[in-house]
């Protein structure tokens, strides 16, 4: 398959109401802006309910936005129908024709484009070979198998050469271990092919393996846009800090403010962070977020400094032990993976060491 | 977010963005405005209109009368009768076929003797019953001897109609009895309760909206029927759609007929509001897809089992023994008279009776494909497009199906007899009867389908680069193809059958089977009669097992039979 020039995807100010029949008028998206760069991943992350998927929808063409544009490579398309937007759009029930066989469901968007017989065989043959599923090609979607399904879902939206590729959480009905074989194929299959992606889904794992850029939203509206690592390290509010992984989010107290450093009271203890913006002053409540596996776990007998604590649970999980911990009236969530916490059974004194360069500040909104 | 809807601004801008689908929309409402609205205004008028000015005159000389009240209330305890007998039956055959794990001959036996009633002419039952219990009837005075027996009456009618209708009730309670989870039965037995404390803490409880359902849906046929009770009712017992009928060929009354068809408005408007906004948001039993068909235990005891079995062999018996007398009736010089076998019967339907046959395939051929398309054209556009209106589309199209086919023929009588539009006399007017009244099964079974099958499917289409026409004929139209036949099926087989509204829009030029036989009936010509019957149950049948064959070649997602959607 030939490679087109990648171009990238512009949403400005998107958005959209509904009218629920209790609620009244609600949006579900509100003024959303993305930039996905040319052949760039980006994933909308966020619980059910968040708008993404409406977003991702208008993005399509499958909704009107009441406000907003939406630009493929610098050429507005916000009142193009779908289906002159060039979109190759994967569904998270697949969306197969149940009364076309696997040929013809990929064939589909060839021969509506009037294709000629010679190509839509040999594209065809391409697009499956590239899936893994030459050969399936007189099967009808009702015999294959969920993955097999996934994968003519597939090569059906990427044989039609999009100029934007977009999923509404493909990998929703597989199961576990697939749906990882399955996201690093796609990944695979995009980066080979060069083309903008968007990608909608609410596993945070998921968003972050596929990504190179993650949008987490909340009530219609984008909280954070950035890479895993960003968001992950330096959220910028506490709902993202606690939907991107496990957070521990412990009242503080800034104690002193200097340029590369800022003083933090928790926990009964100090702690000298790096400082994170400018807007910090001394004396302002804080939350110190804390990721479990940032806080190390030592038996209290013979350790010397660290936060005194106590241990309230221990779930052993092979590769990792987690803890929840009892310290000073806050109850932290603790990953343990040393062998030397072996013996830390519930009601042991133990104490926590705090990366402090793990550790970020948090307004206390 | 199955709760919410688009808001208006883009409703709009797509209802004006596509002019095929305003074109379509345009048609539809002005054949629907004709064939609707227009005969039913026309009715209203002729009611409540004297001489340019409104006028209770004629309402107040009908309601005045003692015996067409007499008429309204006696339709009322018939429908009631009818409804509480036959939902006893239709319940009893349900449990019996989801909970007594009958061997499968035993089941599609069941199917095949409740089909019978409920794809043959409306009044087959009723001849059958008064061959056998009429004044030379087999029992009455074969095997009795009893003379000058009088079969007609309430007891008679109702127990026709009540054999005639409660395969409806079945059809209804069946799904609802195997959709409910045998483990809920099985955790409430296990709990420590009886069998019989199952059953009514449980088990009913569960099915109380479809036991309402049924019962409202056998009233409704029943207030309806005009066929068994002109048959078995006799002068002492009149119900309303039998006054009308005299009202209006007896006394040229078109007026009072039209009153008396009014009067049938009523409870049938109630019976349609109590479905729409009672039953239909009492349903807890959702179709899980597991734990449906047979029960893992027994739910019930060896003694019950057989006193459920003993109950629907006895009223299928019964069945096939009536039909059995209608065929046997159709080869005999003269039933109870003259046992010699003849095929003169049939020797008269074939050449005096071959007017009314070919008339009838003719009328059916013509409104069975117009129905067809009409059908999955209206549930189409409804189901999946948006355009101011949409609703009021929906419930337009299914008045002229929920409404006593009394009302809906002198409806067309009235509308159709005078300028601007005359069509008395000619087919149309009865194919334009049968497509939208029978038309309406089509639009239903066409939405419910479009209901299963996943948006997605067309905006993948979308997606892929089609326009919204090459969509419809690519991806919809496959899929709701067995909506397609079902709806076929259900317009041919009623083309064949129906009576109570066609039979004020028959002419000289054009006549029907049914009309035929009640002539004979009427003039004791019963061997005819039975004739033609046979005639059309057979045809019917045949039909049933071809479209039968064809939705199961479709492999449709959606499962749907043509017996089915005559129940509904």
């Amino acid at each position: 398959m030939a490679r087109a020039p990648s171009i990238g995807v512009r949403v400005d100010g998107l958005s959209k109401r509904f009218t629920h029949n209790v609620k009244g008028d609600v949006y579900a998206a509100r003024d959303v802006s993305i930039d996905v760069a040319p052949g760039e991943f980006v994933t909308l992350l966020g619980p059910s309910g968040c708008g993404k998927t409406t977003t991702l929808r208008m993005i399509a063409g499958f909704e009107t936005p009441d406000a907003g544009r939406i630009a493929f490579g610098g050429q507005d398309v916000t009142h193009q129908p779908a289906n002159e937007r060039g979109i190759g759009f994967v569904f998270q029930n697949y969306a197969l024709f149940p009364h076309l066989p696997v040929f013809e469901n990929v064939a589909y968007g060839l021969r509506v484009r009037g294709q000629a017989e010679a190509g839509i065989a040999r594209d065809v043959a391409a697009v499956l070979e590239r899936v893994g599923l030459a050969g399936y090609e007189p099967q009808f979607p009702a015999q294959l198998s969920g993955g097999e399904q996934q994968r003519v879902a597939l090569a059906r939206a990427i044989v039609i050469r999009p100029r934007v590729l977009l999923f509404d959480e493909p990998l929703s009905n597989l199961d576990a271990k697939l749906r990882v074989q399955m996201r690093n194929e796609i990944r695979e299959l995009q980066r080979g092919l060069g083309i903008s992606a968007i990608y909608v889904t609410h596993d945070q794992e998921e968003a972050m393996a596929v990504s190179d850029r993650i949008a987490v939203m909340q009530a219609g509206s984008i909280a954070q846009v950035g890479s895993a690592e960003d968001l992950y390290h330096r959220p910028a509010s506490r709902f993202v800090a606690q939907f991107i992984g496990r957070a521990n989010l412990v009242p503080a107290r800034i104690e002193r403010v200097a340029r590369e450093v800022v003083e933090v009271a928790a926990l009964g203890a100090r702690f000298a962070l790096p400082n994170p913006d400018g807007r910090l002053a001394t004396g302002q409540a804080v939350r110190l977020l804390l990721r479990p596996e940032s806080i190390r776990l030592a038996s209290a007998a013979g350790e010397s400094g660290g936060v005194a604590a106590t241990i309230v649970a221990r779930t052993f999980l092979g590769e990792k032990t987690e803890y929840v911990v009892a310290c000073g009236g806050e109850t932290l969530e603790v990953t343990g993976h040393d062998s030397n916490t072996r013996g830390l059974a519930p009601g042991t004194s133990v104490v926590l060491h705090i990366d402090e360069h793990a550790a970020f500040v948090l307004g206390d909104e | 977010m199955a709760t919410v809807v688009a808001a208006r601004p883009g409703l709009r801008a797509r209802a004006f963005g596509d002019p095929a689908l305003a074109v379509t929309v345009g048609a539809l409402w002005l054949l629907l405005a004709l064939f609707v609205l227009y005969p039913l205004a026309m009715l209203l008028a002729r009611v409540f209109v004297d001489q340019g000015h409104l006028s209770m005159a004629g309402l107040a000389a009908i309601v005045g009368d003692r015996h067409q009240i007499a008429a309204f209330r006696n339709s009322l305890v018939l429908g009631a009768l009818v409804g509480v007998v036959g939902t006893v039956l239709g319940f009893v055959f349900a449990f019996a076929a989801t909970r007594c794990r009958l061997p499968r001959v035993l089941v599609r036996l069941i199917d095949v003797a409740v089909l019978l009633p409920l794809v043959s002419p409306p009044f087959t039952t009723a001849i059958g019953y008064i061959f056998s219990f009429g004044p030379r009837g087999l029992v009455t005075h074969g095997l009795l001897g009893i003379k000058g027996v009088s079969v007609y009456g309430l007891t008679s009618t109702m127990t026709a109609e009540a054999l005639t209708y409660f395969p409806i009730a079945y059809l209804a309670l069946r799904p609802m009895l195997a959709a409910i989870d045998s483990n809920i039965e099985g955790m409430a037995l296990s709990l420590g309760a009886s069998r019989a404390r199952v059953f009514s803490t449980v088990t009913l409880p569960l099915c109380t909206p479809g036991i309402a359902n049924a019962f409202l849906l056998l009233f409704a046929a029943s207030l309806a029927d005009f066929a068994t009770p002109l048959i078995l009712a006799g002068n002492q017992f009149p119900v309303l759609p039998t006054q009308a009928y005299l009202q209006i060929t007896g006394l040229f009354d078109l007026r009072g007929g039209a009153v008396l068809s009014l009067l049938l408005l009523v409870p049938a408007l109630v019976v349609f509001l109590l479905q729409r906004y009672w039953v239909e948001r009492r349903h807890y039993v959702t179709i899980t897809g597991k734990g449906a068909g047979q029960a893992p235990f027994d739910s019930v005891t060896p003694a019950v089992r057989v006193a459920l079995l003993a109950v629907c062999a006895a009223v299928t018996l019964m069945i096939l023994y009536l039909y059995a007398l209608l065929a046997y009736a159709s080869l005999v010089v003269a039933f109870g008279a003259n046992d010699s076998f003849t095929l003169a019967h049939y020797r008269v339907v074939f050449t005096e009776g071959l007017r009314a046959v070919r008339d009838t395939l003719v009328i059916a051929a013509i409104a069975t494909p117009v129905g067809g398309f009409y059908g999955v054209l209206v549930g189409y556009v409804v189901a999946r497009r948006r355009f101011p209106g949409r609703t009021a589309m929906e419930l337009t199209s299914m008045i002229n199906y929920a409404l006593p086919g009394t009302i809906v023929g002198i409806g067309y009588l009235i509308a159709f007899n005078d300028p601007p539009i005359v069509l008395t006399g000619t087919a149309l007017i009865i194919v334009a009867c049968y497509v939208f009244r029978y038309g309406a099964t089509g639009i239903r079974t066409t939405i419910a389908l479009l209901s299963q099958i996943d948006r997605s499917l067309e905006e993948a289409s979308q997606g892929l680069g089609a326009k919204s026409g090459t969509t419809f004929r690519r991806v919809t139209l496959p899929l709701i193809l067995p909506a397609f036949f079902a709806g076929l099926g259900v317009v041919f087989i009623r083309s064949m059958t129906a009576i109570s509204a066609t039979i004020f829009l028959v002419s000289i030029g054009w006549t029907l089977v049914t009309v035929k036989i009640l002539e004979n009936l009427t003039e004791l010509a019963l061997g005819p009669a039975a004739a033609f019957s046979v005639l059309v149950v057979a045809i019917v049948f045949v039909v049933i097992f071809a479209i039968g064959k064809v939705l199961r070649r479709l492999r449709a997602p959606g499962r749907s039979d043509v017996t089915g959607l005559l129940a509904t």
